[in-house]
């Protein structure tokens, strides 16, 4: 079942789309099987919006954020960044792009932070004395003024997240792509993060992936939510709410069967579930009560199955366990 | 040309030489790395009489392992090099960056490249004067000891461009690396000349660039040849590079086609 409540979503190019994705699919081969890591994935970002990717691991959102990127060549369909063919303009789409990937190391560690950006700044063609002034004035709006003549290797990691947030802004690119940028963060340091994405976007289109559900909401305007390689729903974080319908959070004896992926906790004596009022029909609860819909409500509608297995199993081997945990 | 001069300066100052020399002690050893065998050769040769050296041809065998060892570093070395970068990069999650900029893949190259021909052109020079206290004399013919080596720079770069699609594709385990870092000095007449070989190893040797350069270098720095007499060798470095480069840049941009096709980039 595919959900398309947005405006934007049908992957027809349009002028004022900074990113066009249409039918893009993408198979590897790994001894001799076939994986396909997207399938016929089709969405439109308008320029100046924020949009995040969502989906479990594995669902697709780095692959596509790599062939966006022109990392990964795609096994057919197009992609369009800034206007530009990311098969048939890879240099022009390259000149539009930052990219923000999370890796351990992401830059040379005996160096400055400042002369990390010298150094990538000169591989985007900038003069010394442009990539000096614009590496120093990055460092400073990004809050780490005072780290320029200090190695990266001493950085903590929401330092290090953010000059590699400064080495994609240094060409003062319009299209950022952000895989998981606060993954990993500490929840002091993913706030700074998450509010200099909020900077970011008043003047930049951003396509950013994340597993944090709540962020998601904070920062994008729409979501695409990826399930195996496909589009499952596309929206507003409300429009997408609105797919769920009425939440409601139910106490009952037993997990009834495929309903796995609703679990929240379990005491051992009673399970709480927590699922679209729609599947109550039937159950014997015990207790019942509306909730307000959330993201969450709406990942483990469309996705939760992926992880259903291995939760029923640990809740069925003693419960005291926790969705959340 | 802005840009050329930034990346010069990034590339040999920035993350050539302040990473390098944080490596203190890496330094030394490298510095030893490039004194010590001419030593070793030079009282291998010292001890094994003139007269034995002579029977292989050889009327100086100070001079000539100075000339080969100043040299045949400068290819083993930068080969290896590259690879290892290529590999330092995916390894570092930084060669995604590489692909992406304006540089590209082939710039990354180029530029790592000429960090490894600094440094091993300061090795070389070093090599070459240990030579004068040990009675080397020099008779230089620099227009046609500047050709050498420029052509040999270029076949170098040819086999680096080879030995980097190899990296990008197979990660590790690099056969041209391997071959380069190992090999050369036994097969291309670097500290013993290519007539004591067997006649299948000798041919073998031809078909390496640096065999040809060692011989025109220790005929443009020892005897002064000129550029004359030079020719033939020249002509044949020429033909090498006619093939190396063309097959090095093909080789390179499609290994980083096929990584991209595969998805197989950054993995190592």
């Amino acid at each position: 079942m595919y959900y398309n409540v947005g405006v934007f979503g049908m992957g027809i190019f349009r002028p004022q789309s900074a990113i066009s994705v249409q039918k893009v699919s993408k198979t590897f081969k790994y001894k001799g099987r076939e994986i396909r890591a997207i399938q016929e994935v089709s969405f439109d970002q308008p320029k100046g919006s924020v949009w995040a990717l969502v989906g479990h691991n594995g669902a697709g959102k780095t692959t596509l954020i790599k062939i966006l990127s022109t990392l990964i060549i795609p096994s057919s369909g197009e992609a369009y960044v800034n206007g530009y063919s990311v098969t048939k303009e890879e240099k022009k789409v390259r000149a539009s792009i930052g990219l923000v990937t999370v890796s351990e190391r992401l830059l040379y560690y005996r160096l400055t932070g400042l002369d990390n950006l010298i150094f990538f700044a000169s591989l985007q063609g900038l003069s010394l004395s442009e990539a000096r002034r614009r590496g120093r004035e990055i460092m400073e709006l990004l809050g780490l003024g005072n780290w320029v003549d200090v190695p990266y290797m001493k950085y903590s990691t929401g330092m290090q997240r953010r000059l590699a947030l400064a080495r994609a802004l240094l060409t003062d690119p319009p299209v950022m792509f952000m895989d998981e940028p606060t993954l990993g963060l500490d929840p002091l340091s993913a706030r700074v993060f998450r509010e200099l994405i909020r900077q970011i976007s008043r003047t930049k289109t951003i396509l950013m992936t994340s597993h944090y559900l709540k962020e998601v909401e904070e920062l994008a305007s729409n979501i695409v939510v990826m399930k195996r390689g496909k589009v499952a729903a596309i929206g507003t974080p409300q429009e997408l709410k609105r797919i769920v319908g009425k939440v409601v959070e139910v106490k009952v004896r037993e997990i009834p069967p495929g309903m796995g992926k609703f679990v929240v906790s379990s005491d051992g004596r009673s399970v709480t579930l927590r699922l679209p009022a729609s599947y109550v029909d039937g159950l014997r609860v015990e207790e019942e009560r509306e909730v307000e819909p959330t993201l969450d409500d709406l990942y483990i509608y469309l996705i939760g199955e992926q992880e259903e297995g291995e939760r029923v199993e640990r809740v069925r081997r003693g419960g005291g366990w926790t969705w959340r945990e | 040309m802005e840009g050329v001069i930034s990346r010069l300066y990034s590339f040999l100052y920035i993350r050539g030489f302040k990473v390098w020399i944080t490596y203190r002690t890496q330094v030394v050893l490298t510095i030893l790395s490039w004194i010590l065998p001419v030593f070793t050769y030079y009282f291998t040769g010292t001890s094994l009489g003139s007269h034995l050296v002579q029977k292989t041809g050889v009327s100086n065998y100070t001079s000539f392992v100075v000339i080969g060892l100043a040299f045949q570093g400068y290819v083993s070395s930068i080969i290896t090099t590259i690879s290892q970068r290529i590999r330092n990069e995916q390894l570092y999650g930084t060669i995604e960056y590489y692909v992406i900029s304006r540089a590209g893949v082939l710039g990354f190259l180029f530029y790592s490249a000429i960090w490894g021909f600094t440094l091993n052109t300061i090795s070389g020079v070093i090599t070459l004067l240990i030579g004068l206290p040990l009675g080397v004399i020099y008779h230089i013919d620099v227009l046609g000891t500047v050709i050498i080596i420029a052509l040999l720079i270029l076949s170098t770069l040819g086999f680096s461009m080879i030995a980097g699609a190899i990296t990008m594709i197979i990660k590790q385990g690099n056969p041209i690396s391997f071959f380069f870092s190992t090999f050369t000095t036994l097969i291309s007449g670097t500290v013993f000349p290519i007539s004591v070989l067997p006649l299948a190893v000798k041919y073998i040797s031809y078909a390496i660039p640096l065999t040809w350069a060692l011989n025109g270098l220790r005929d443009s720095m020892l005897q002064g040849a000129s550029i004359f007499q030079l020719t033939p060798t020249i002509l044949i470095l020429v033909l090498f590079n006619a093939v190396l480069i063309p097959l090095g840049v093909f080789t390179y941009n499609y290994s980083f086609k096929l990584a991209r096709l595969k998805g197989t980039l950054s993995e190592y």
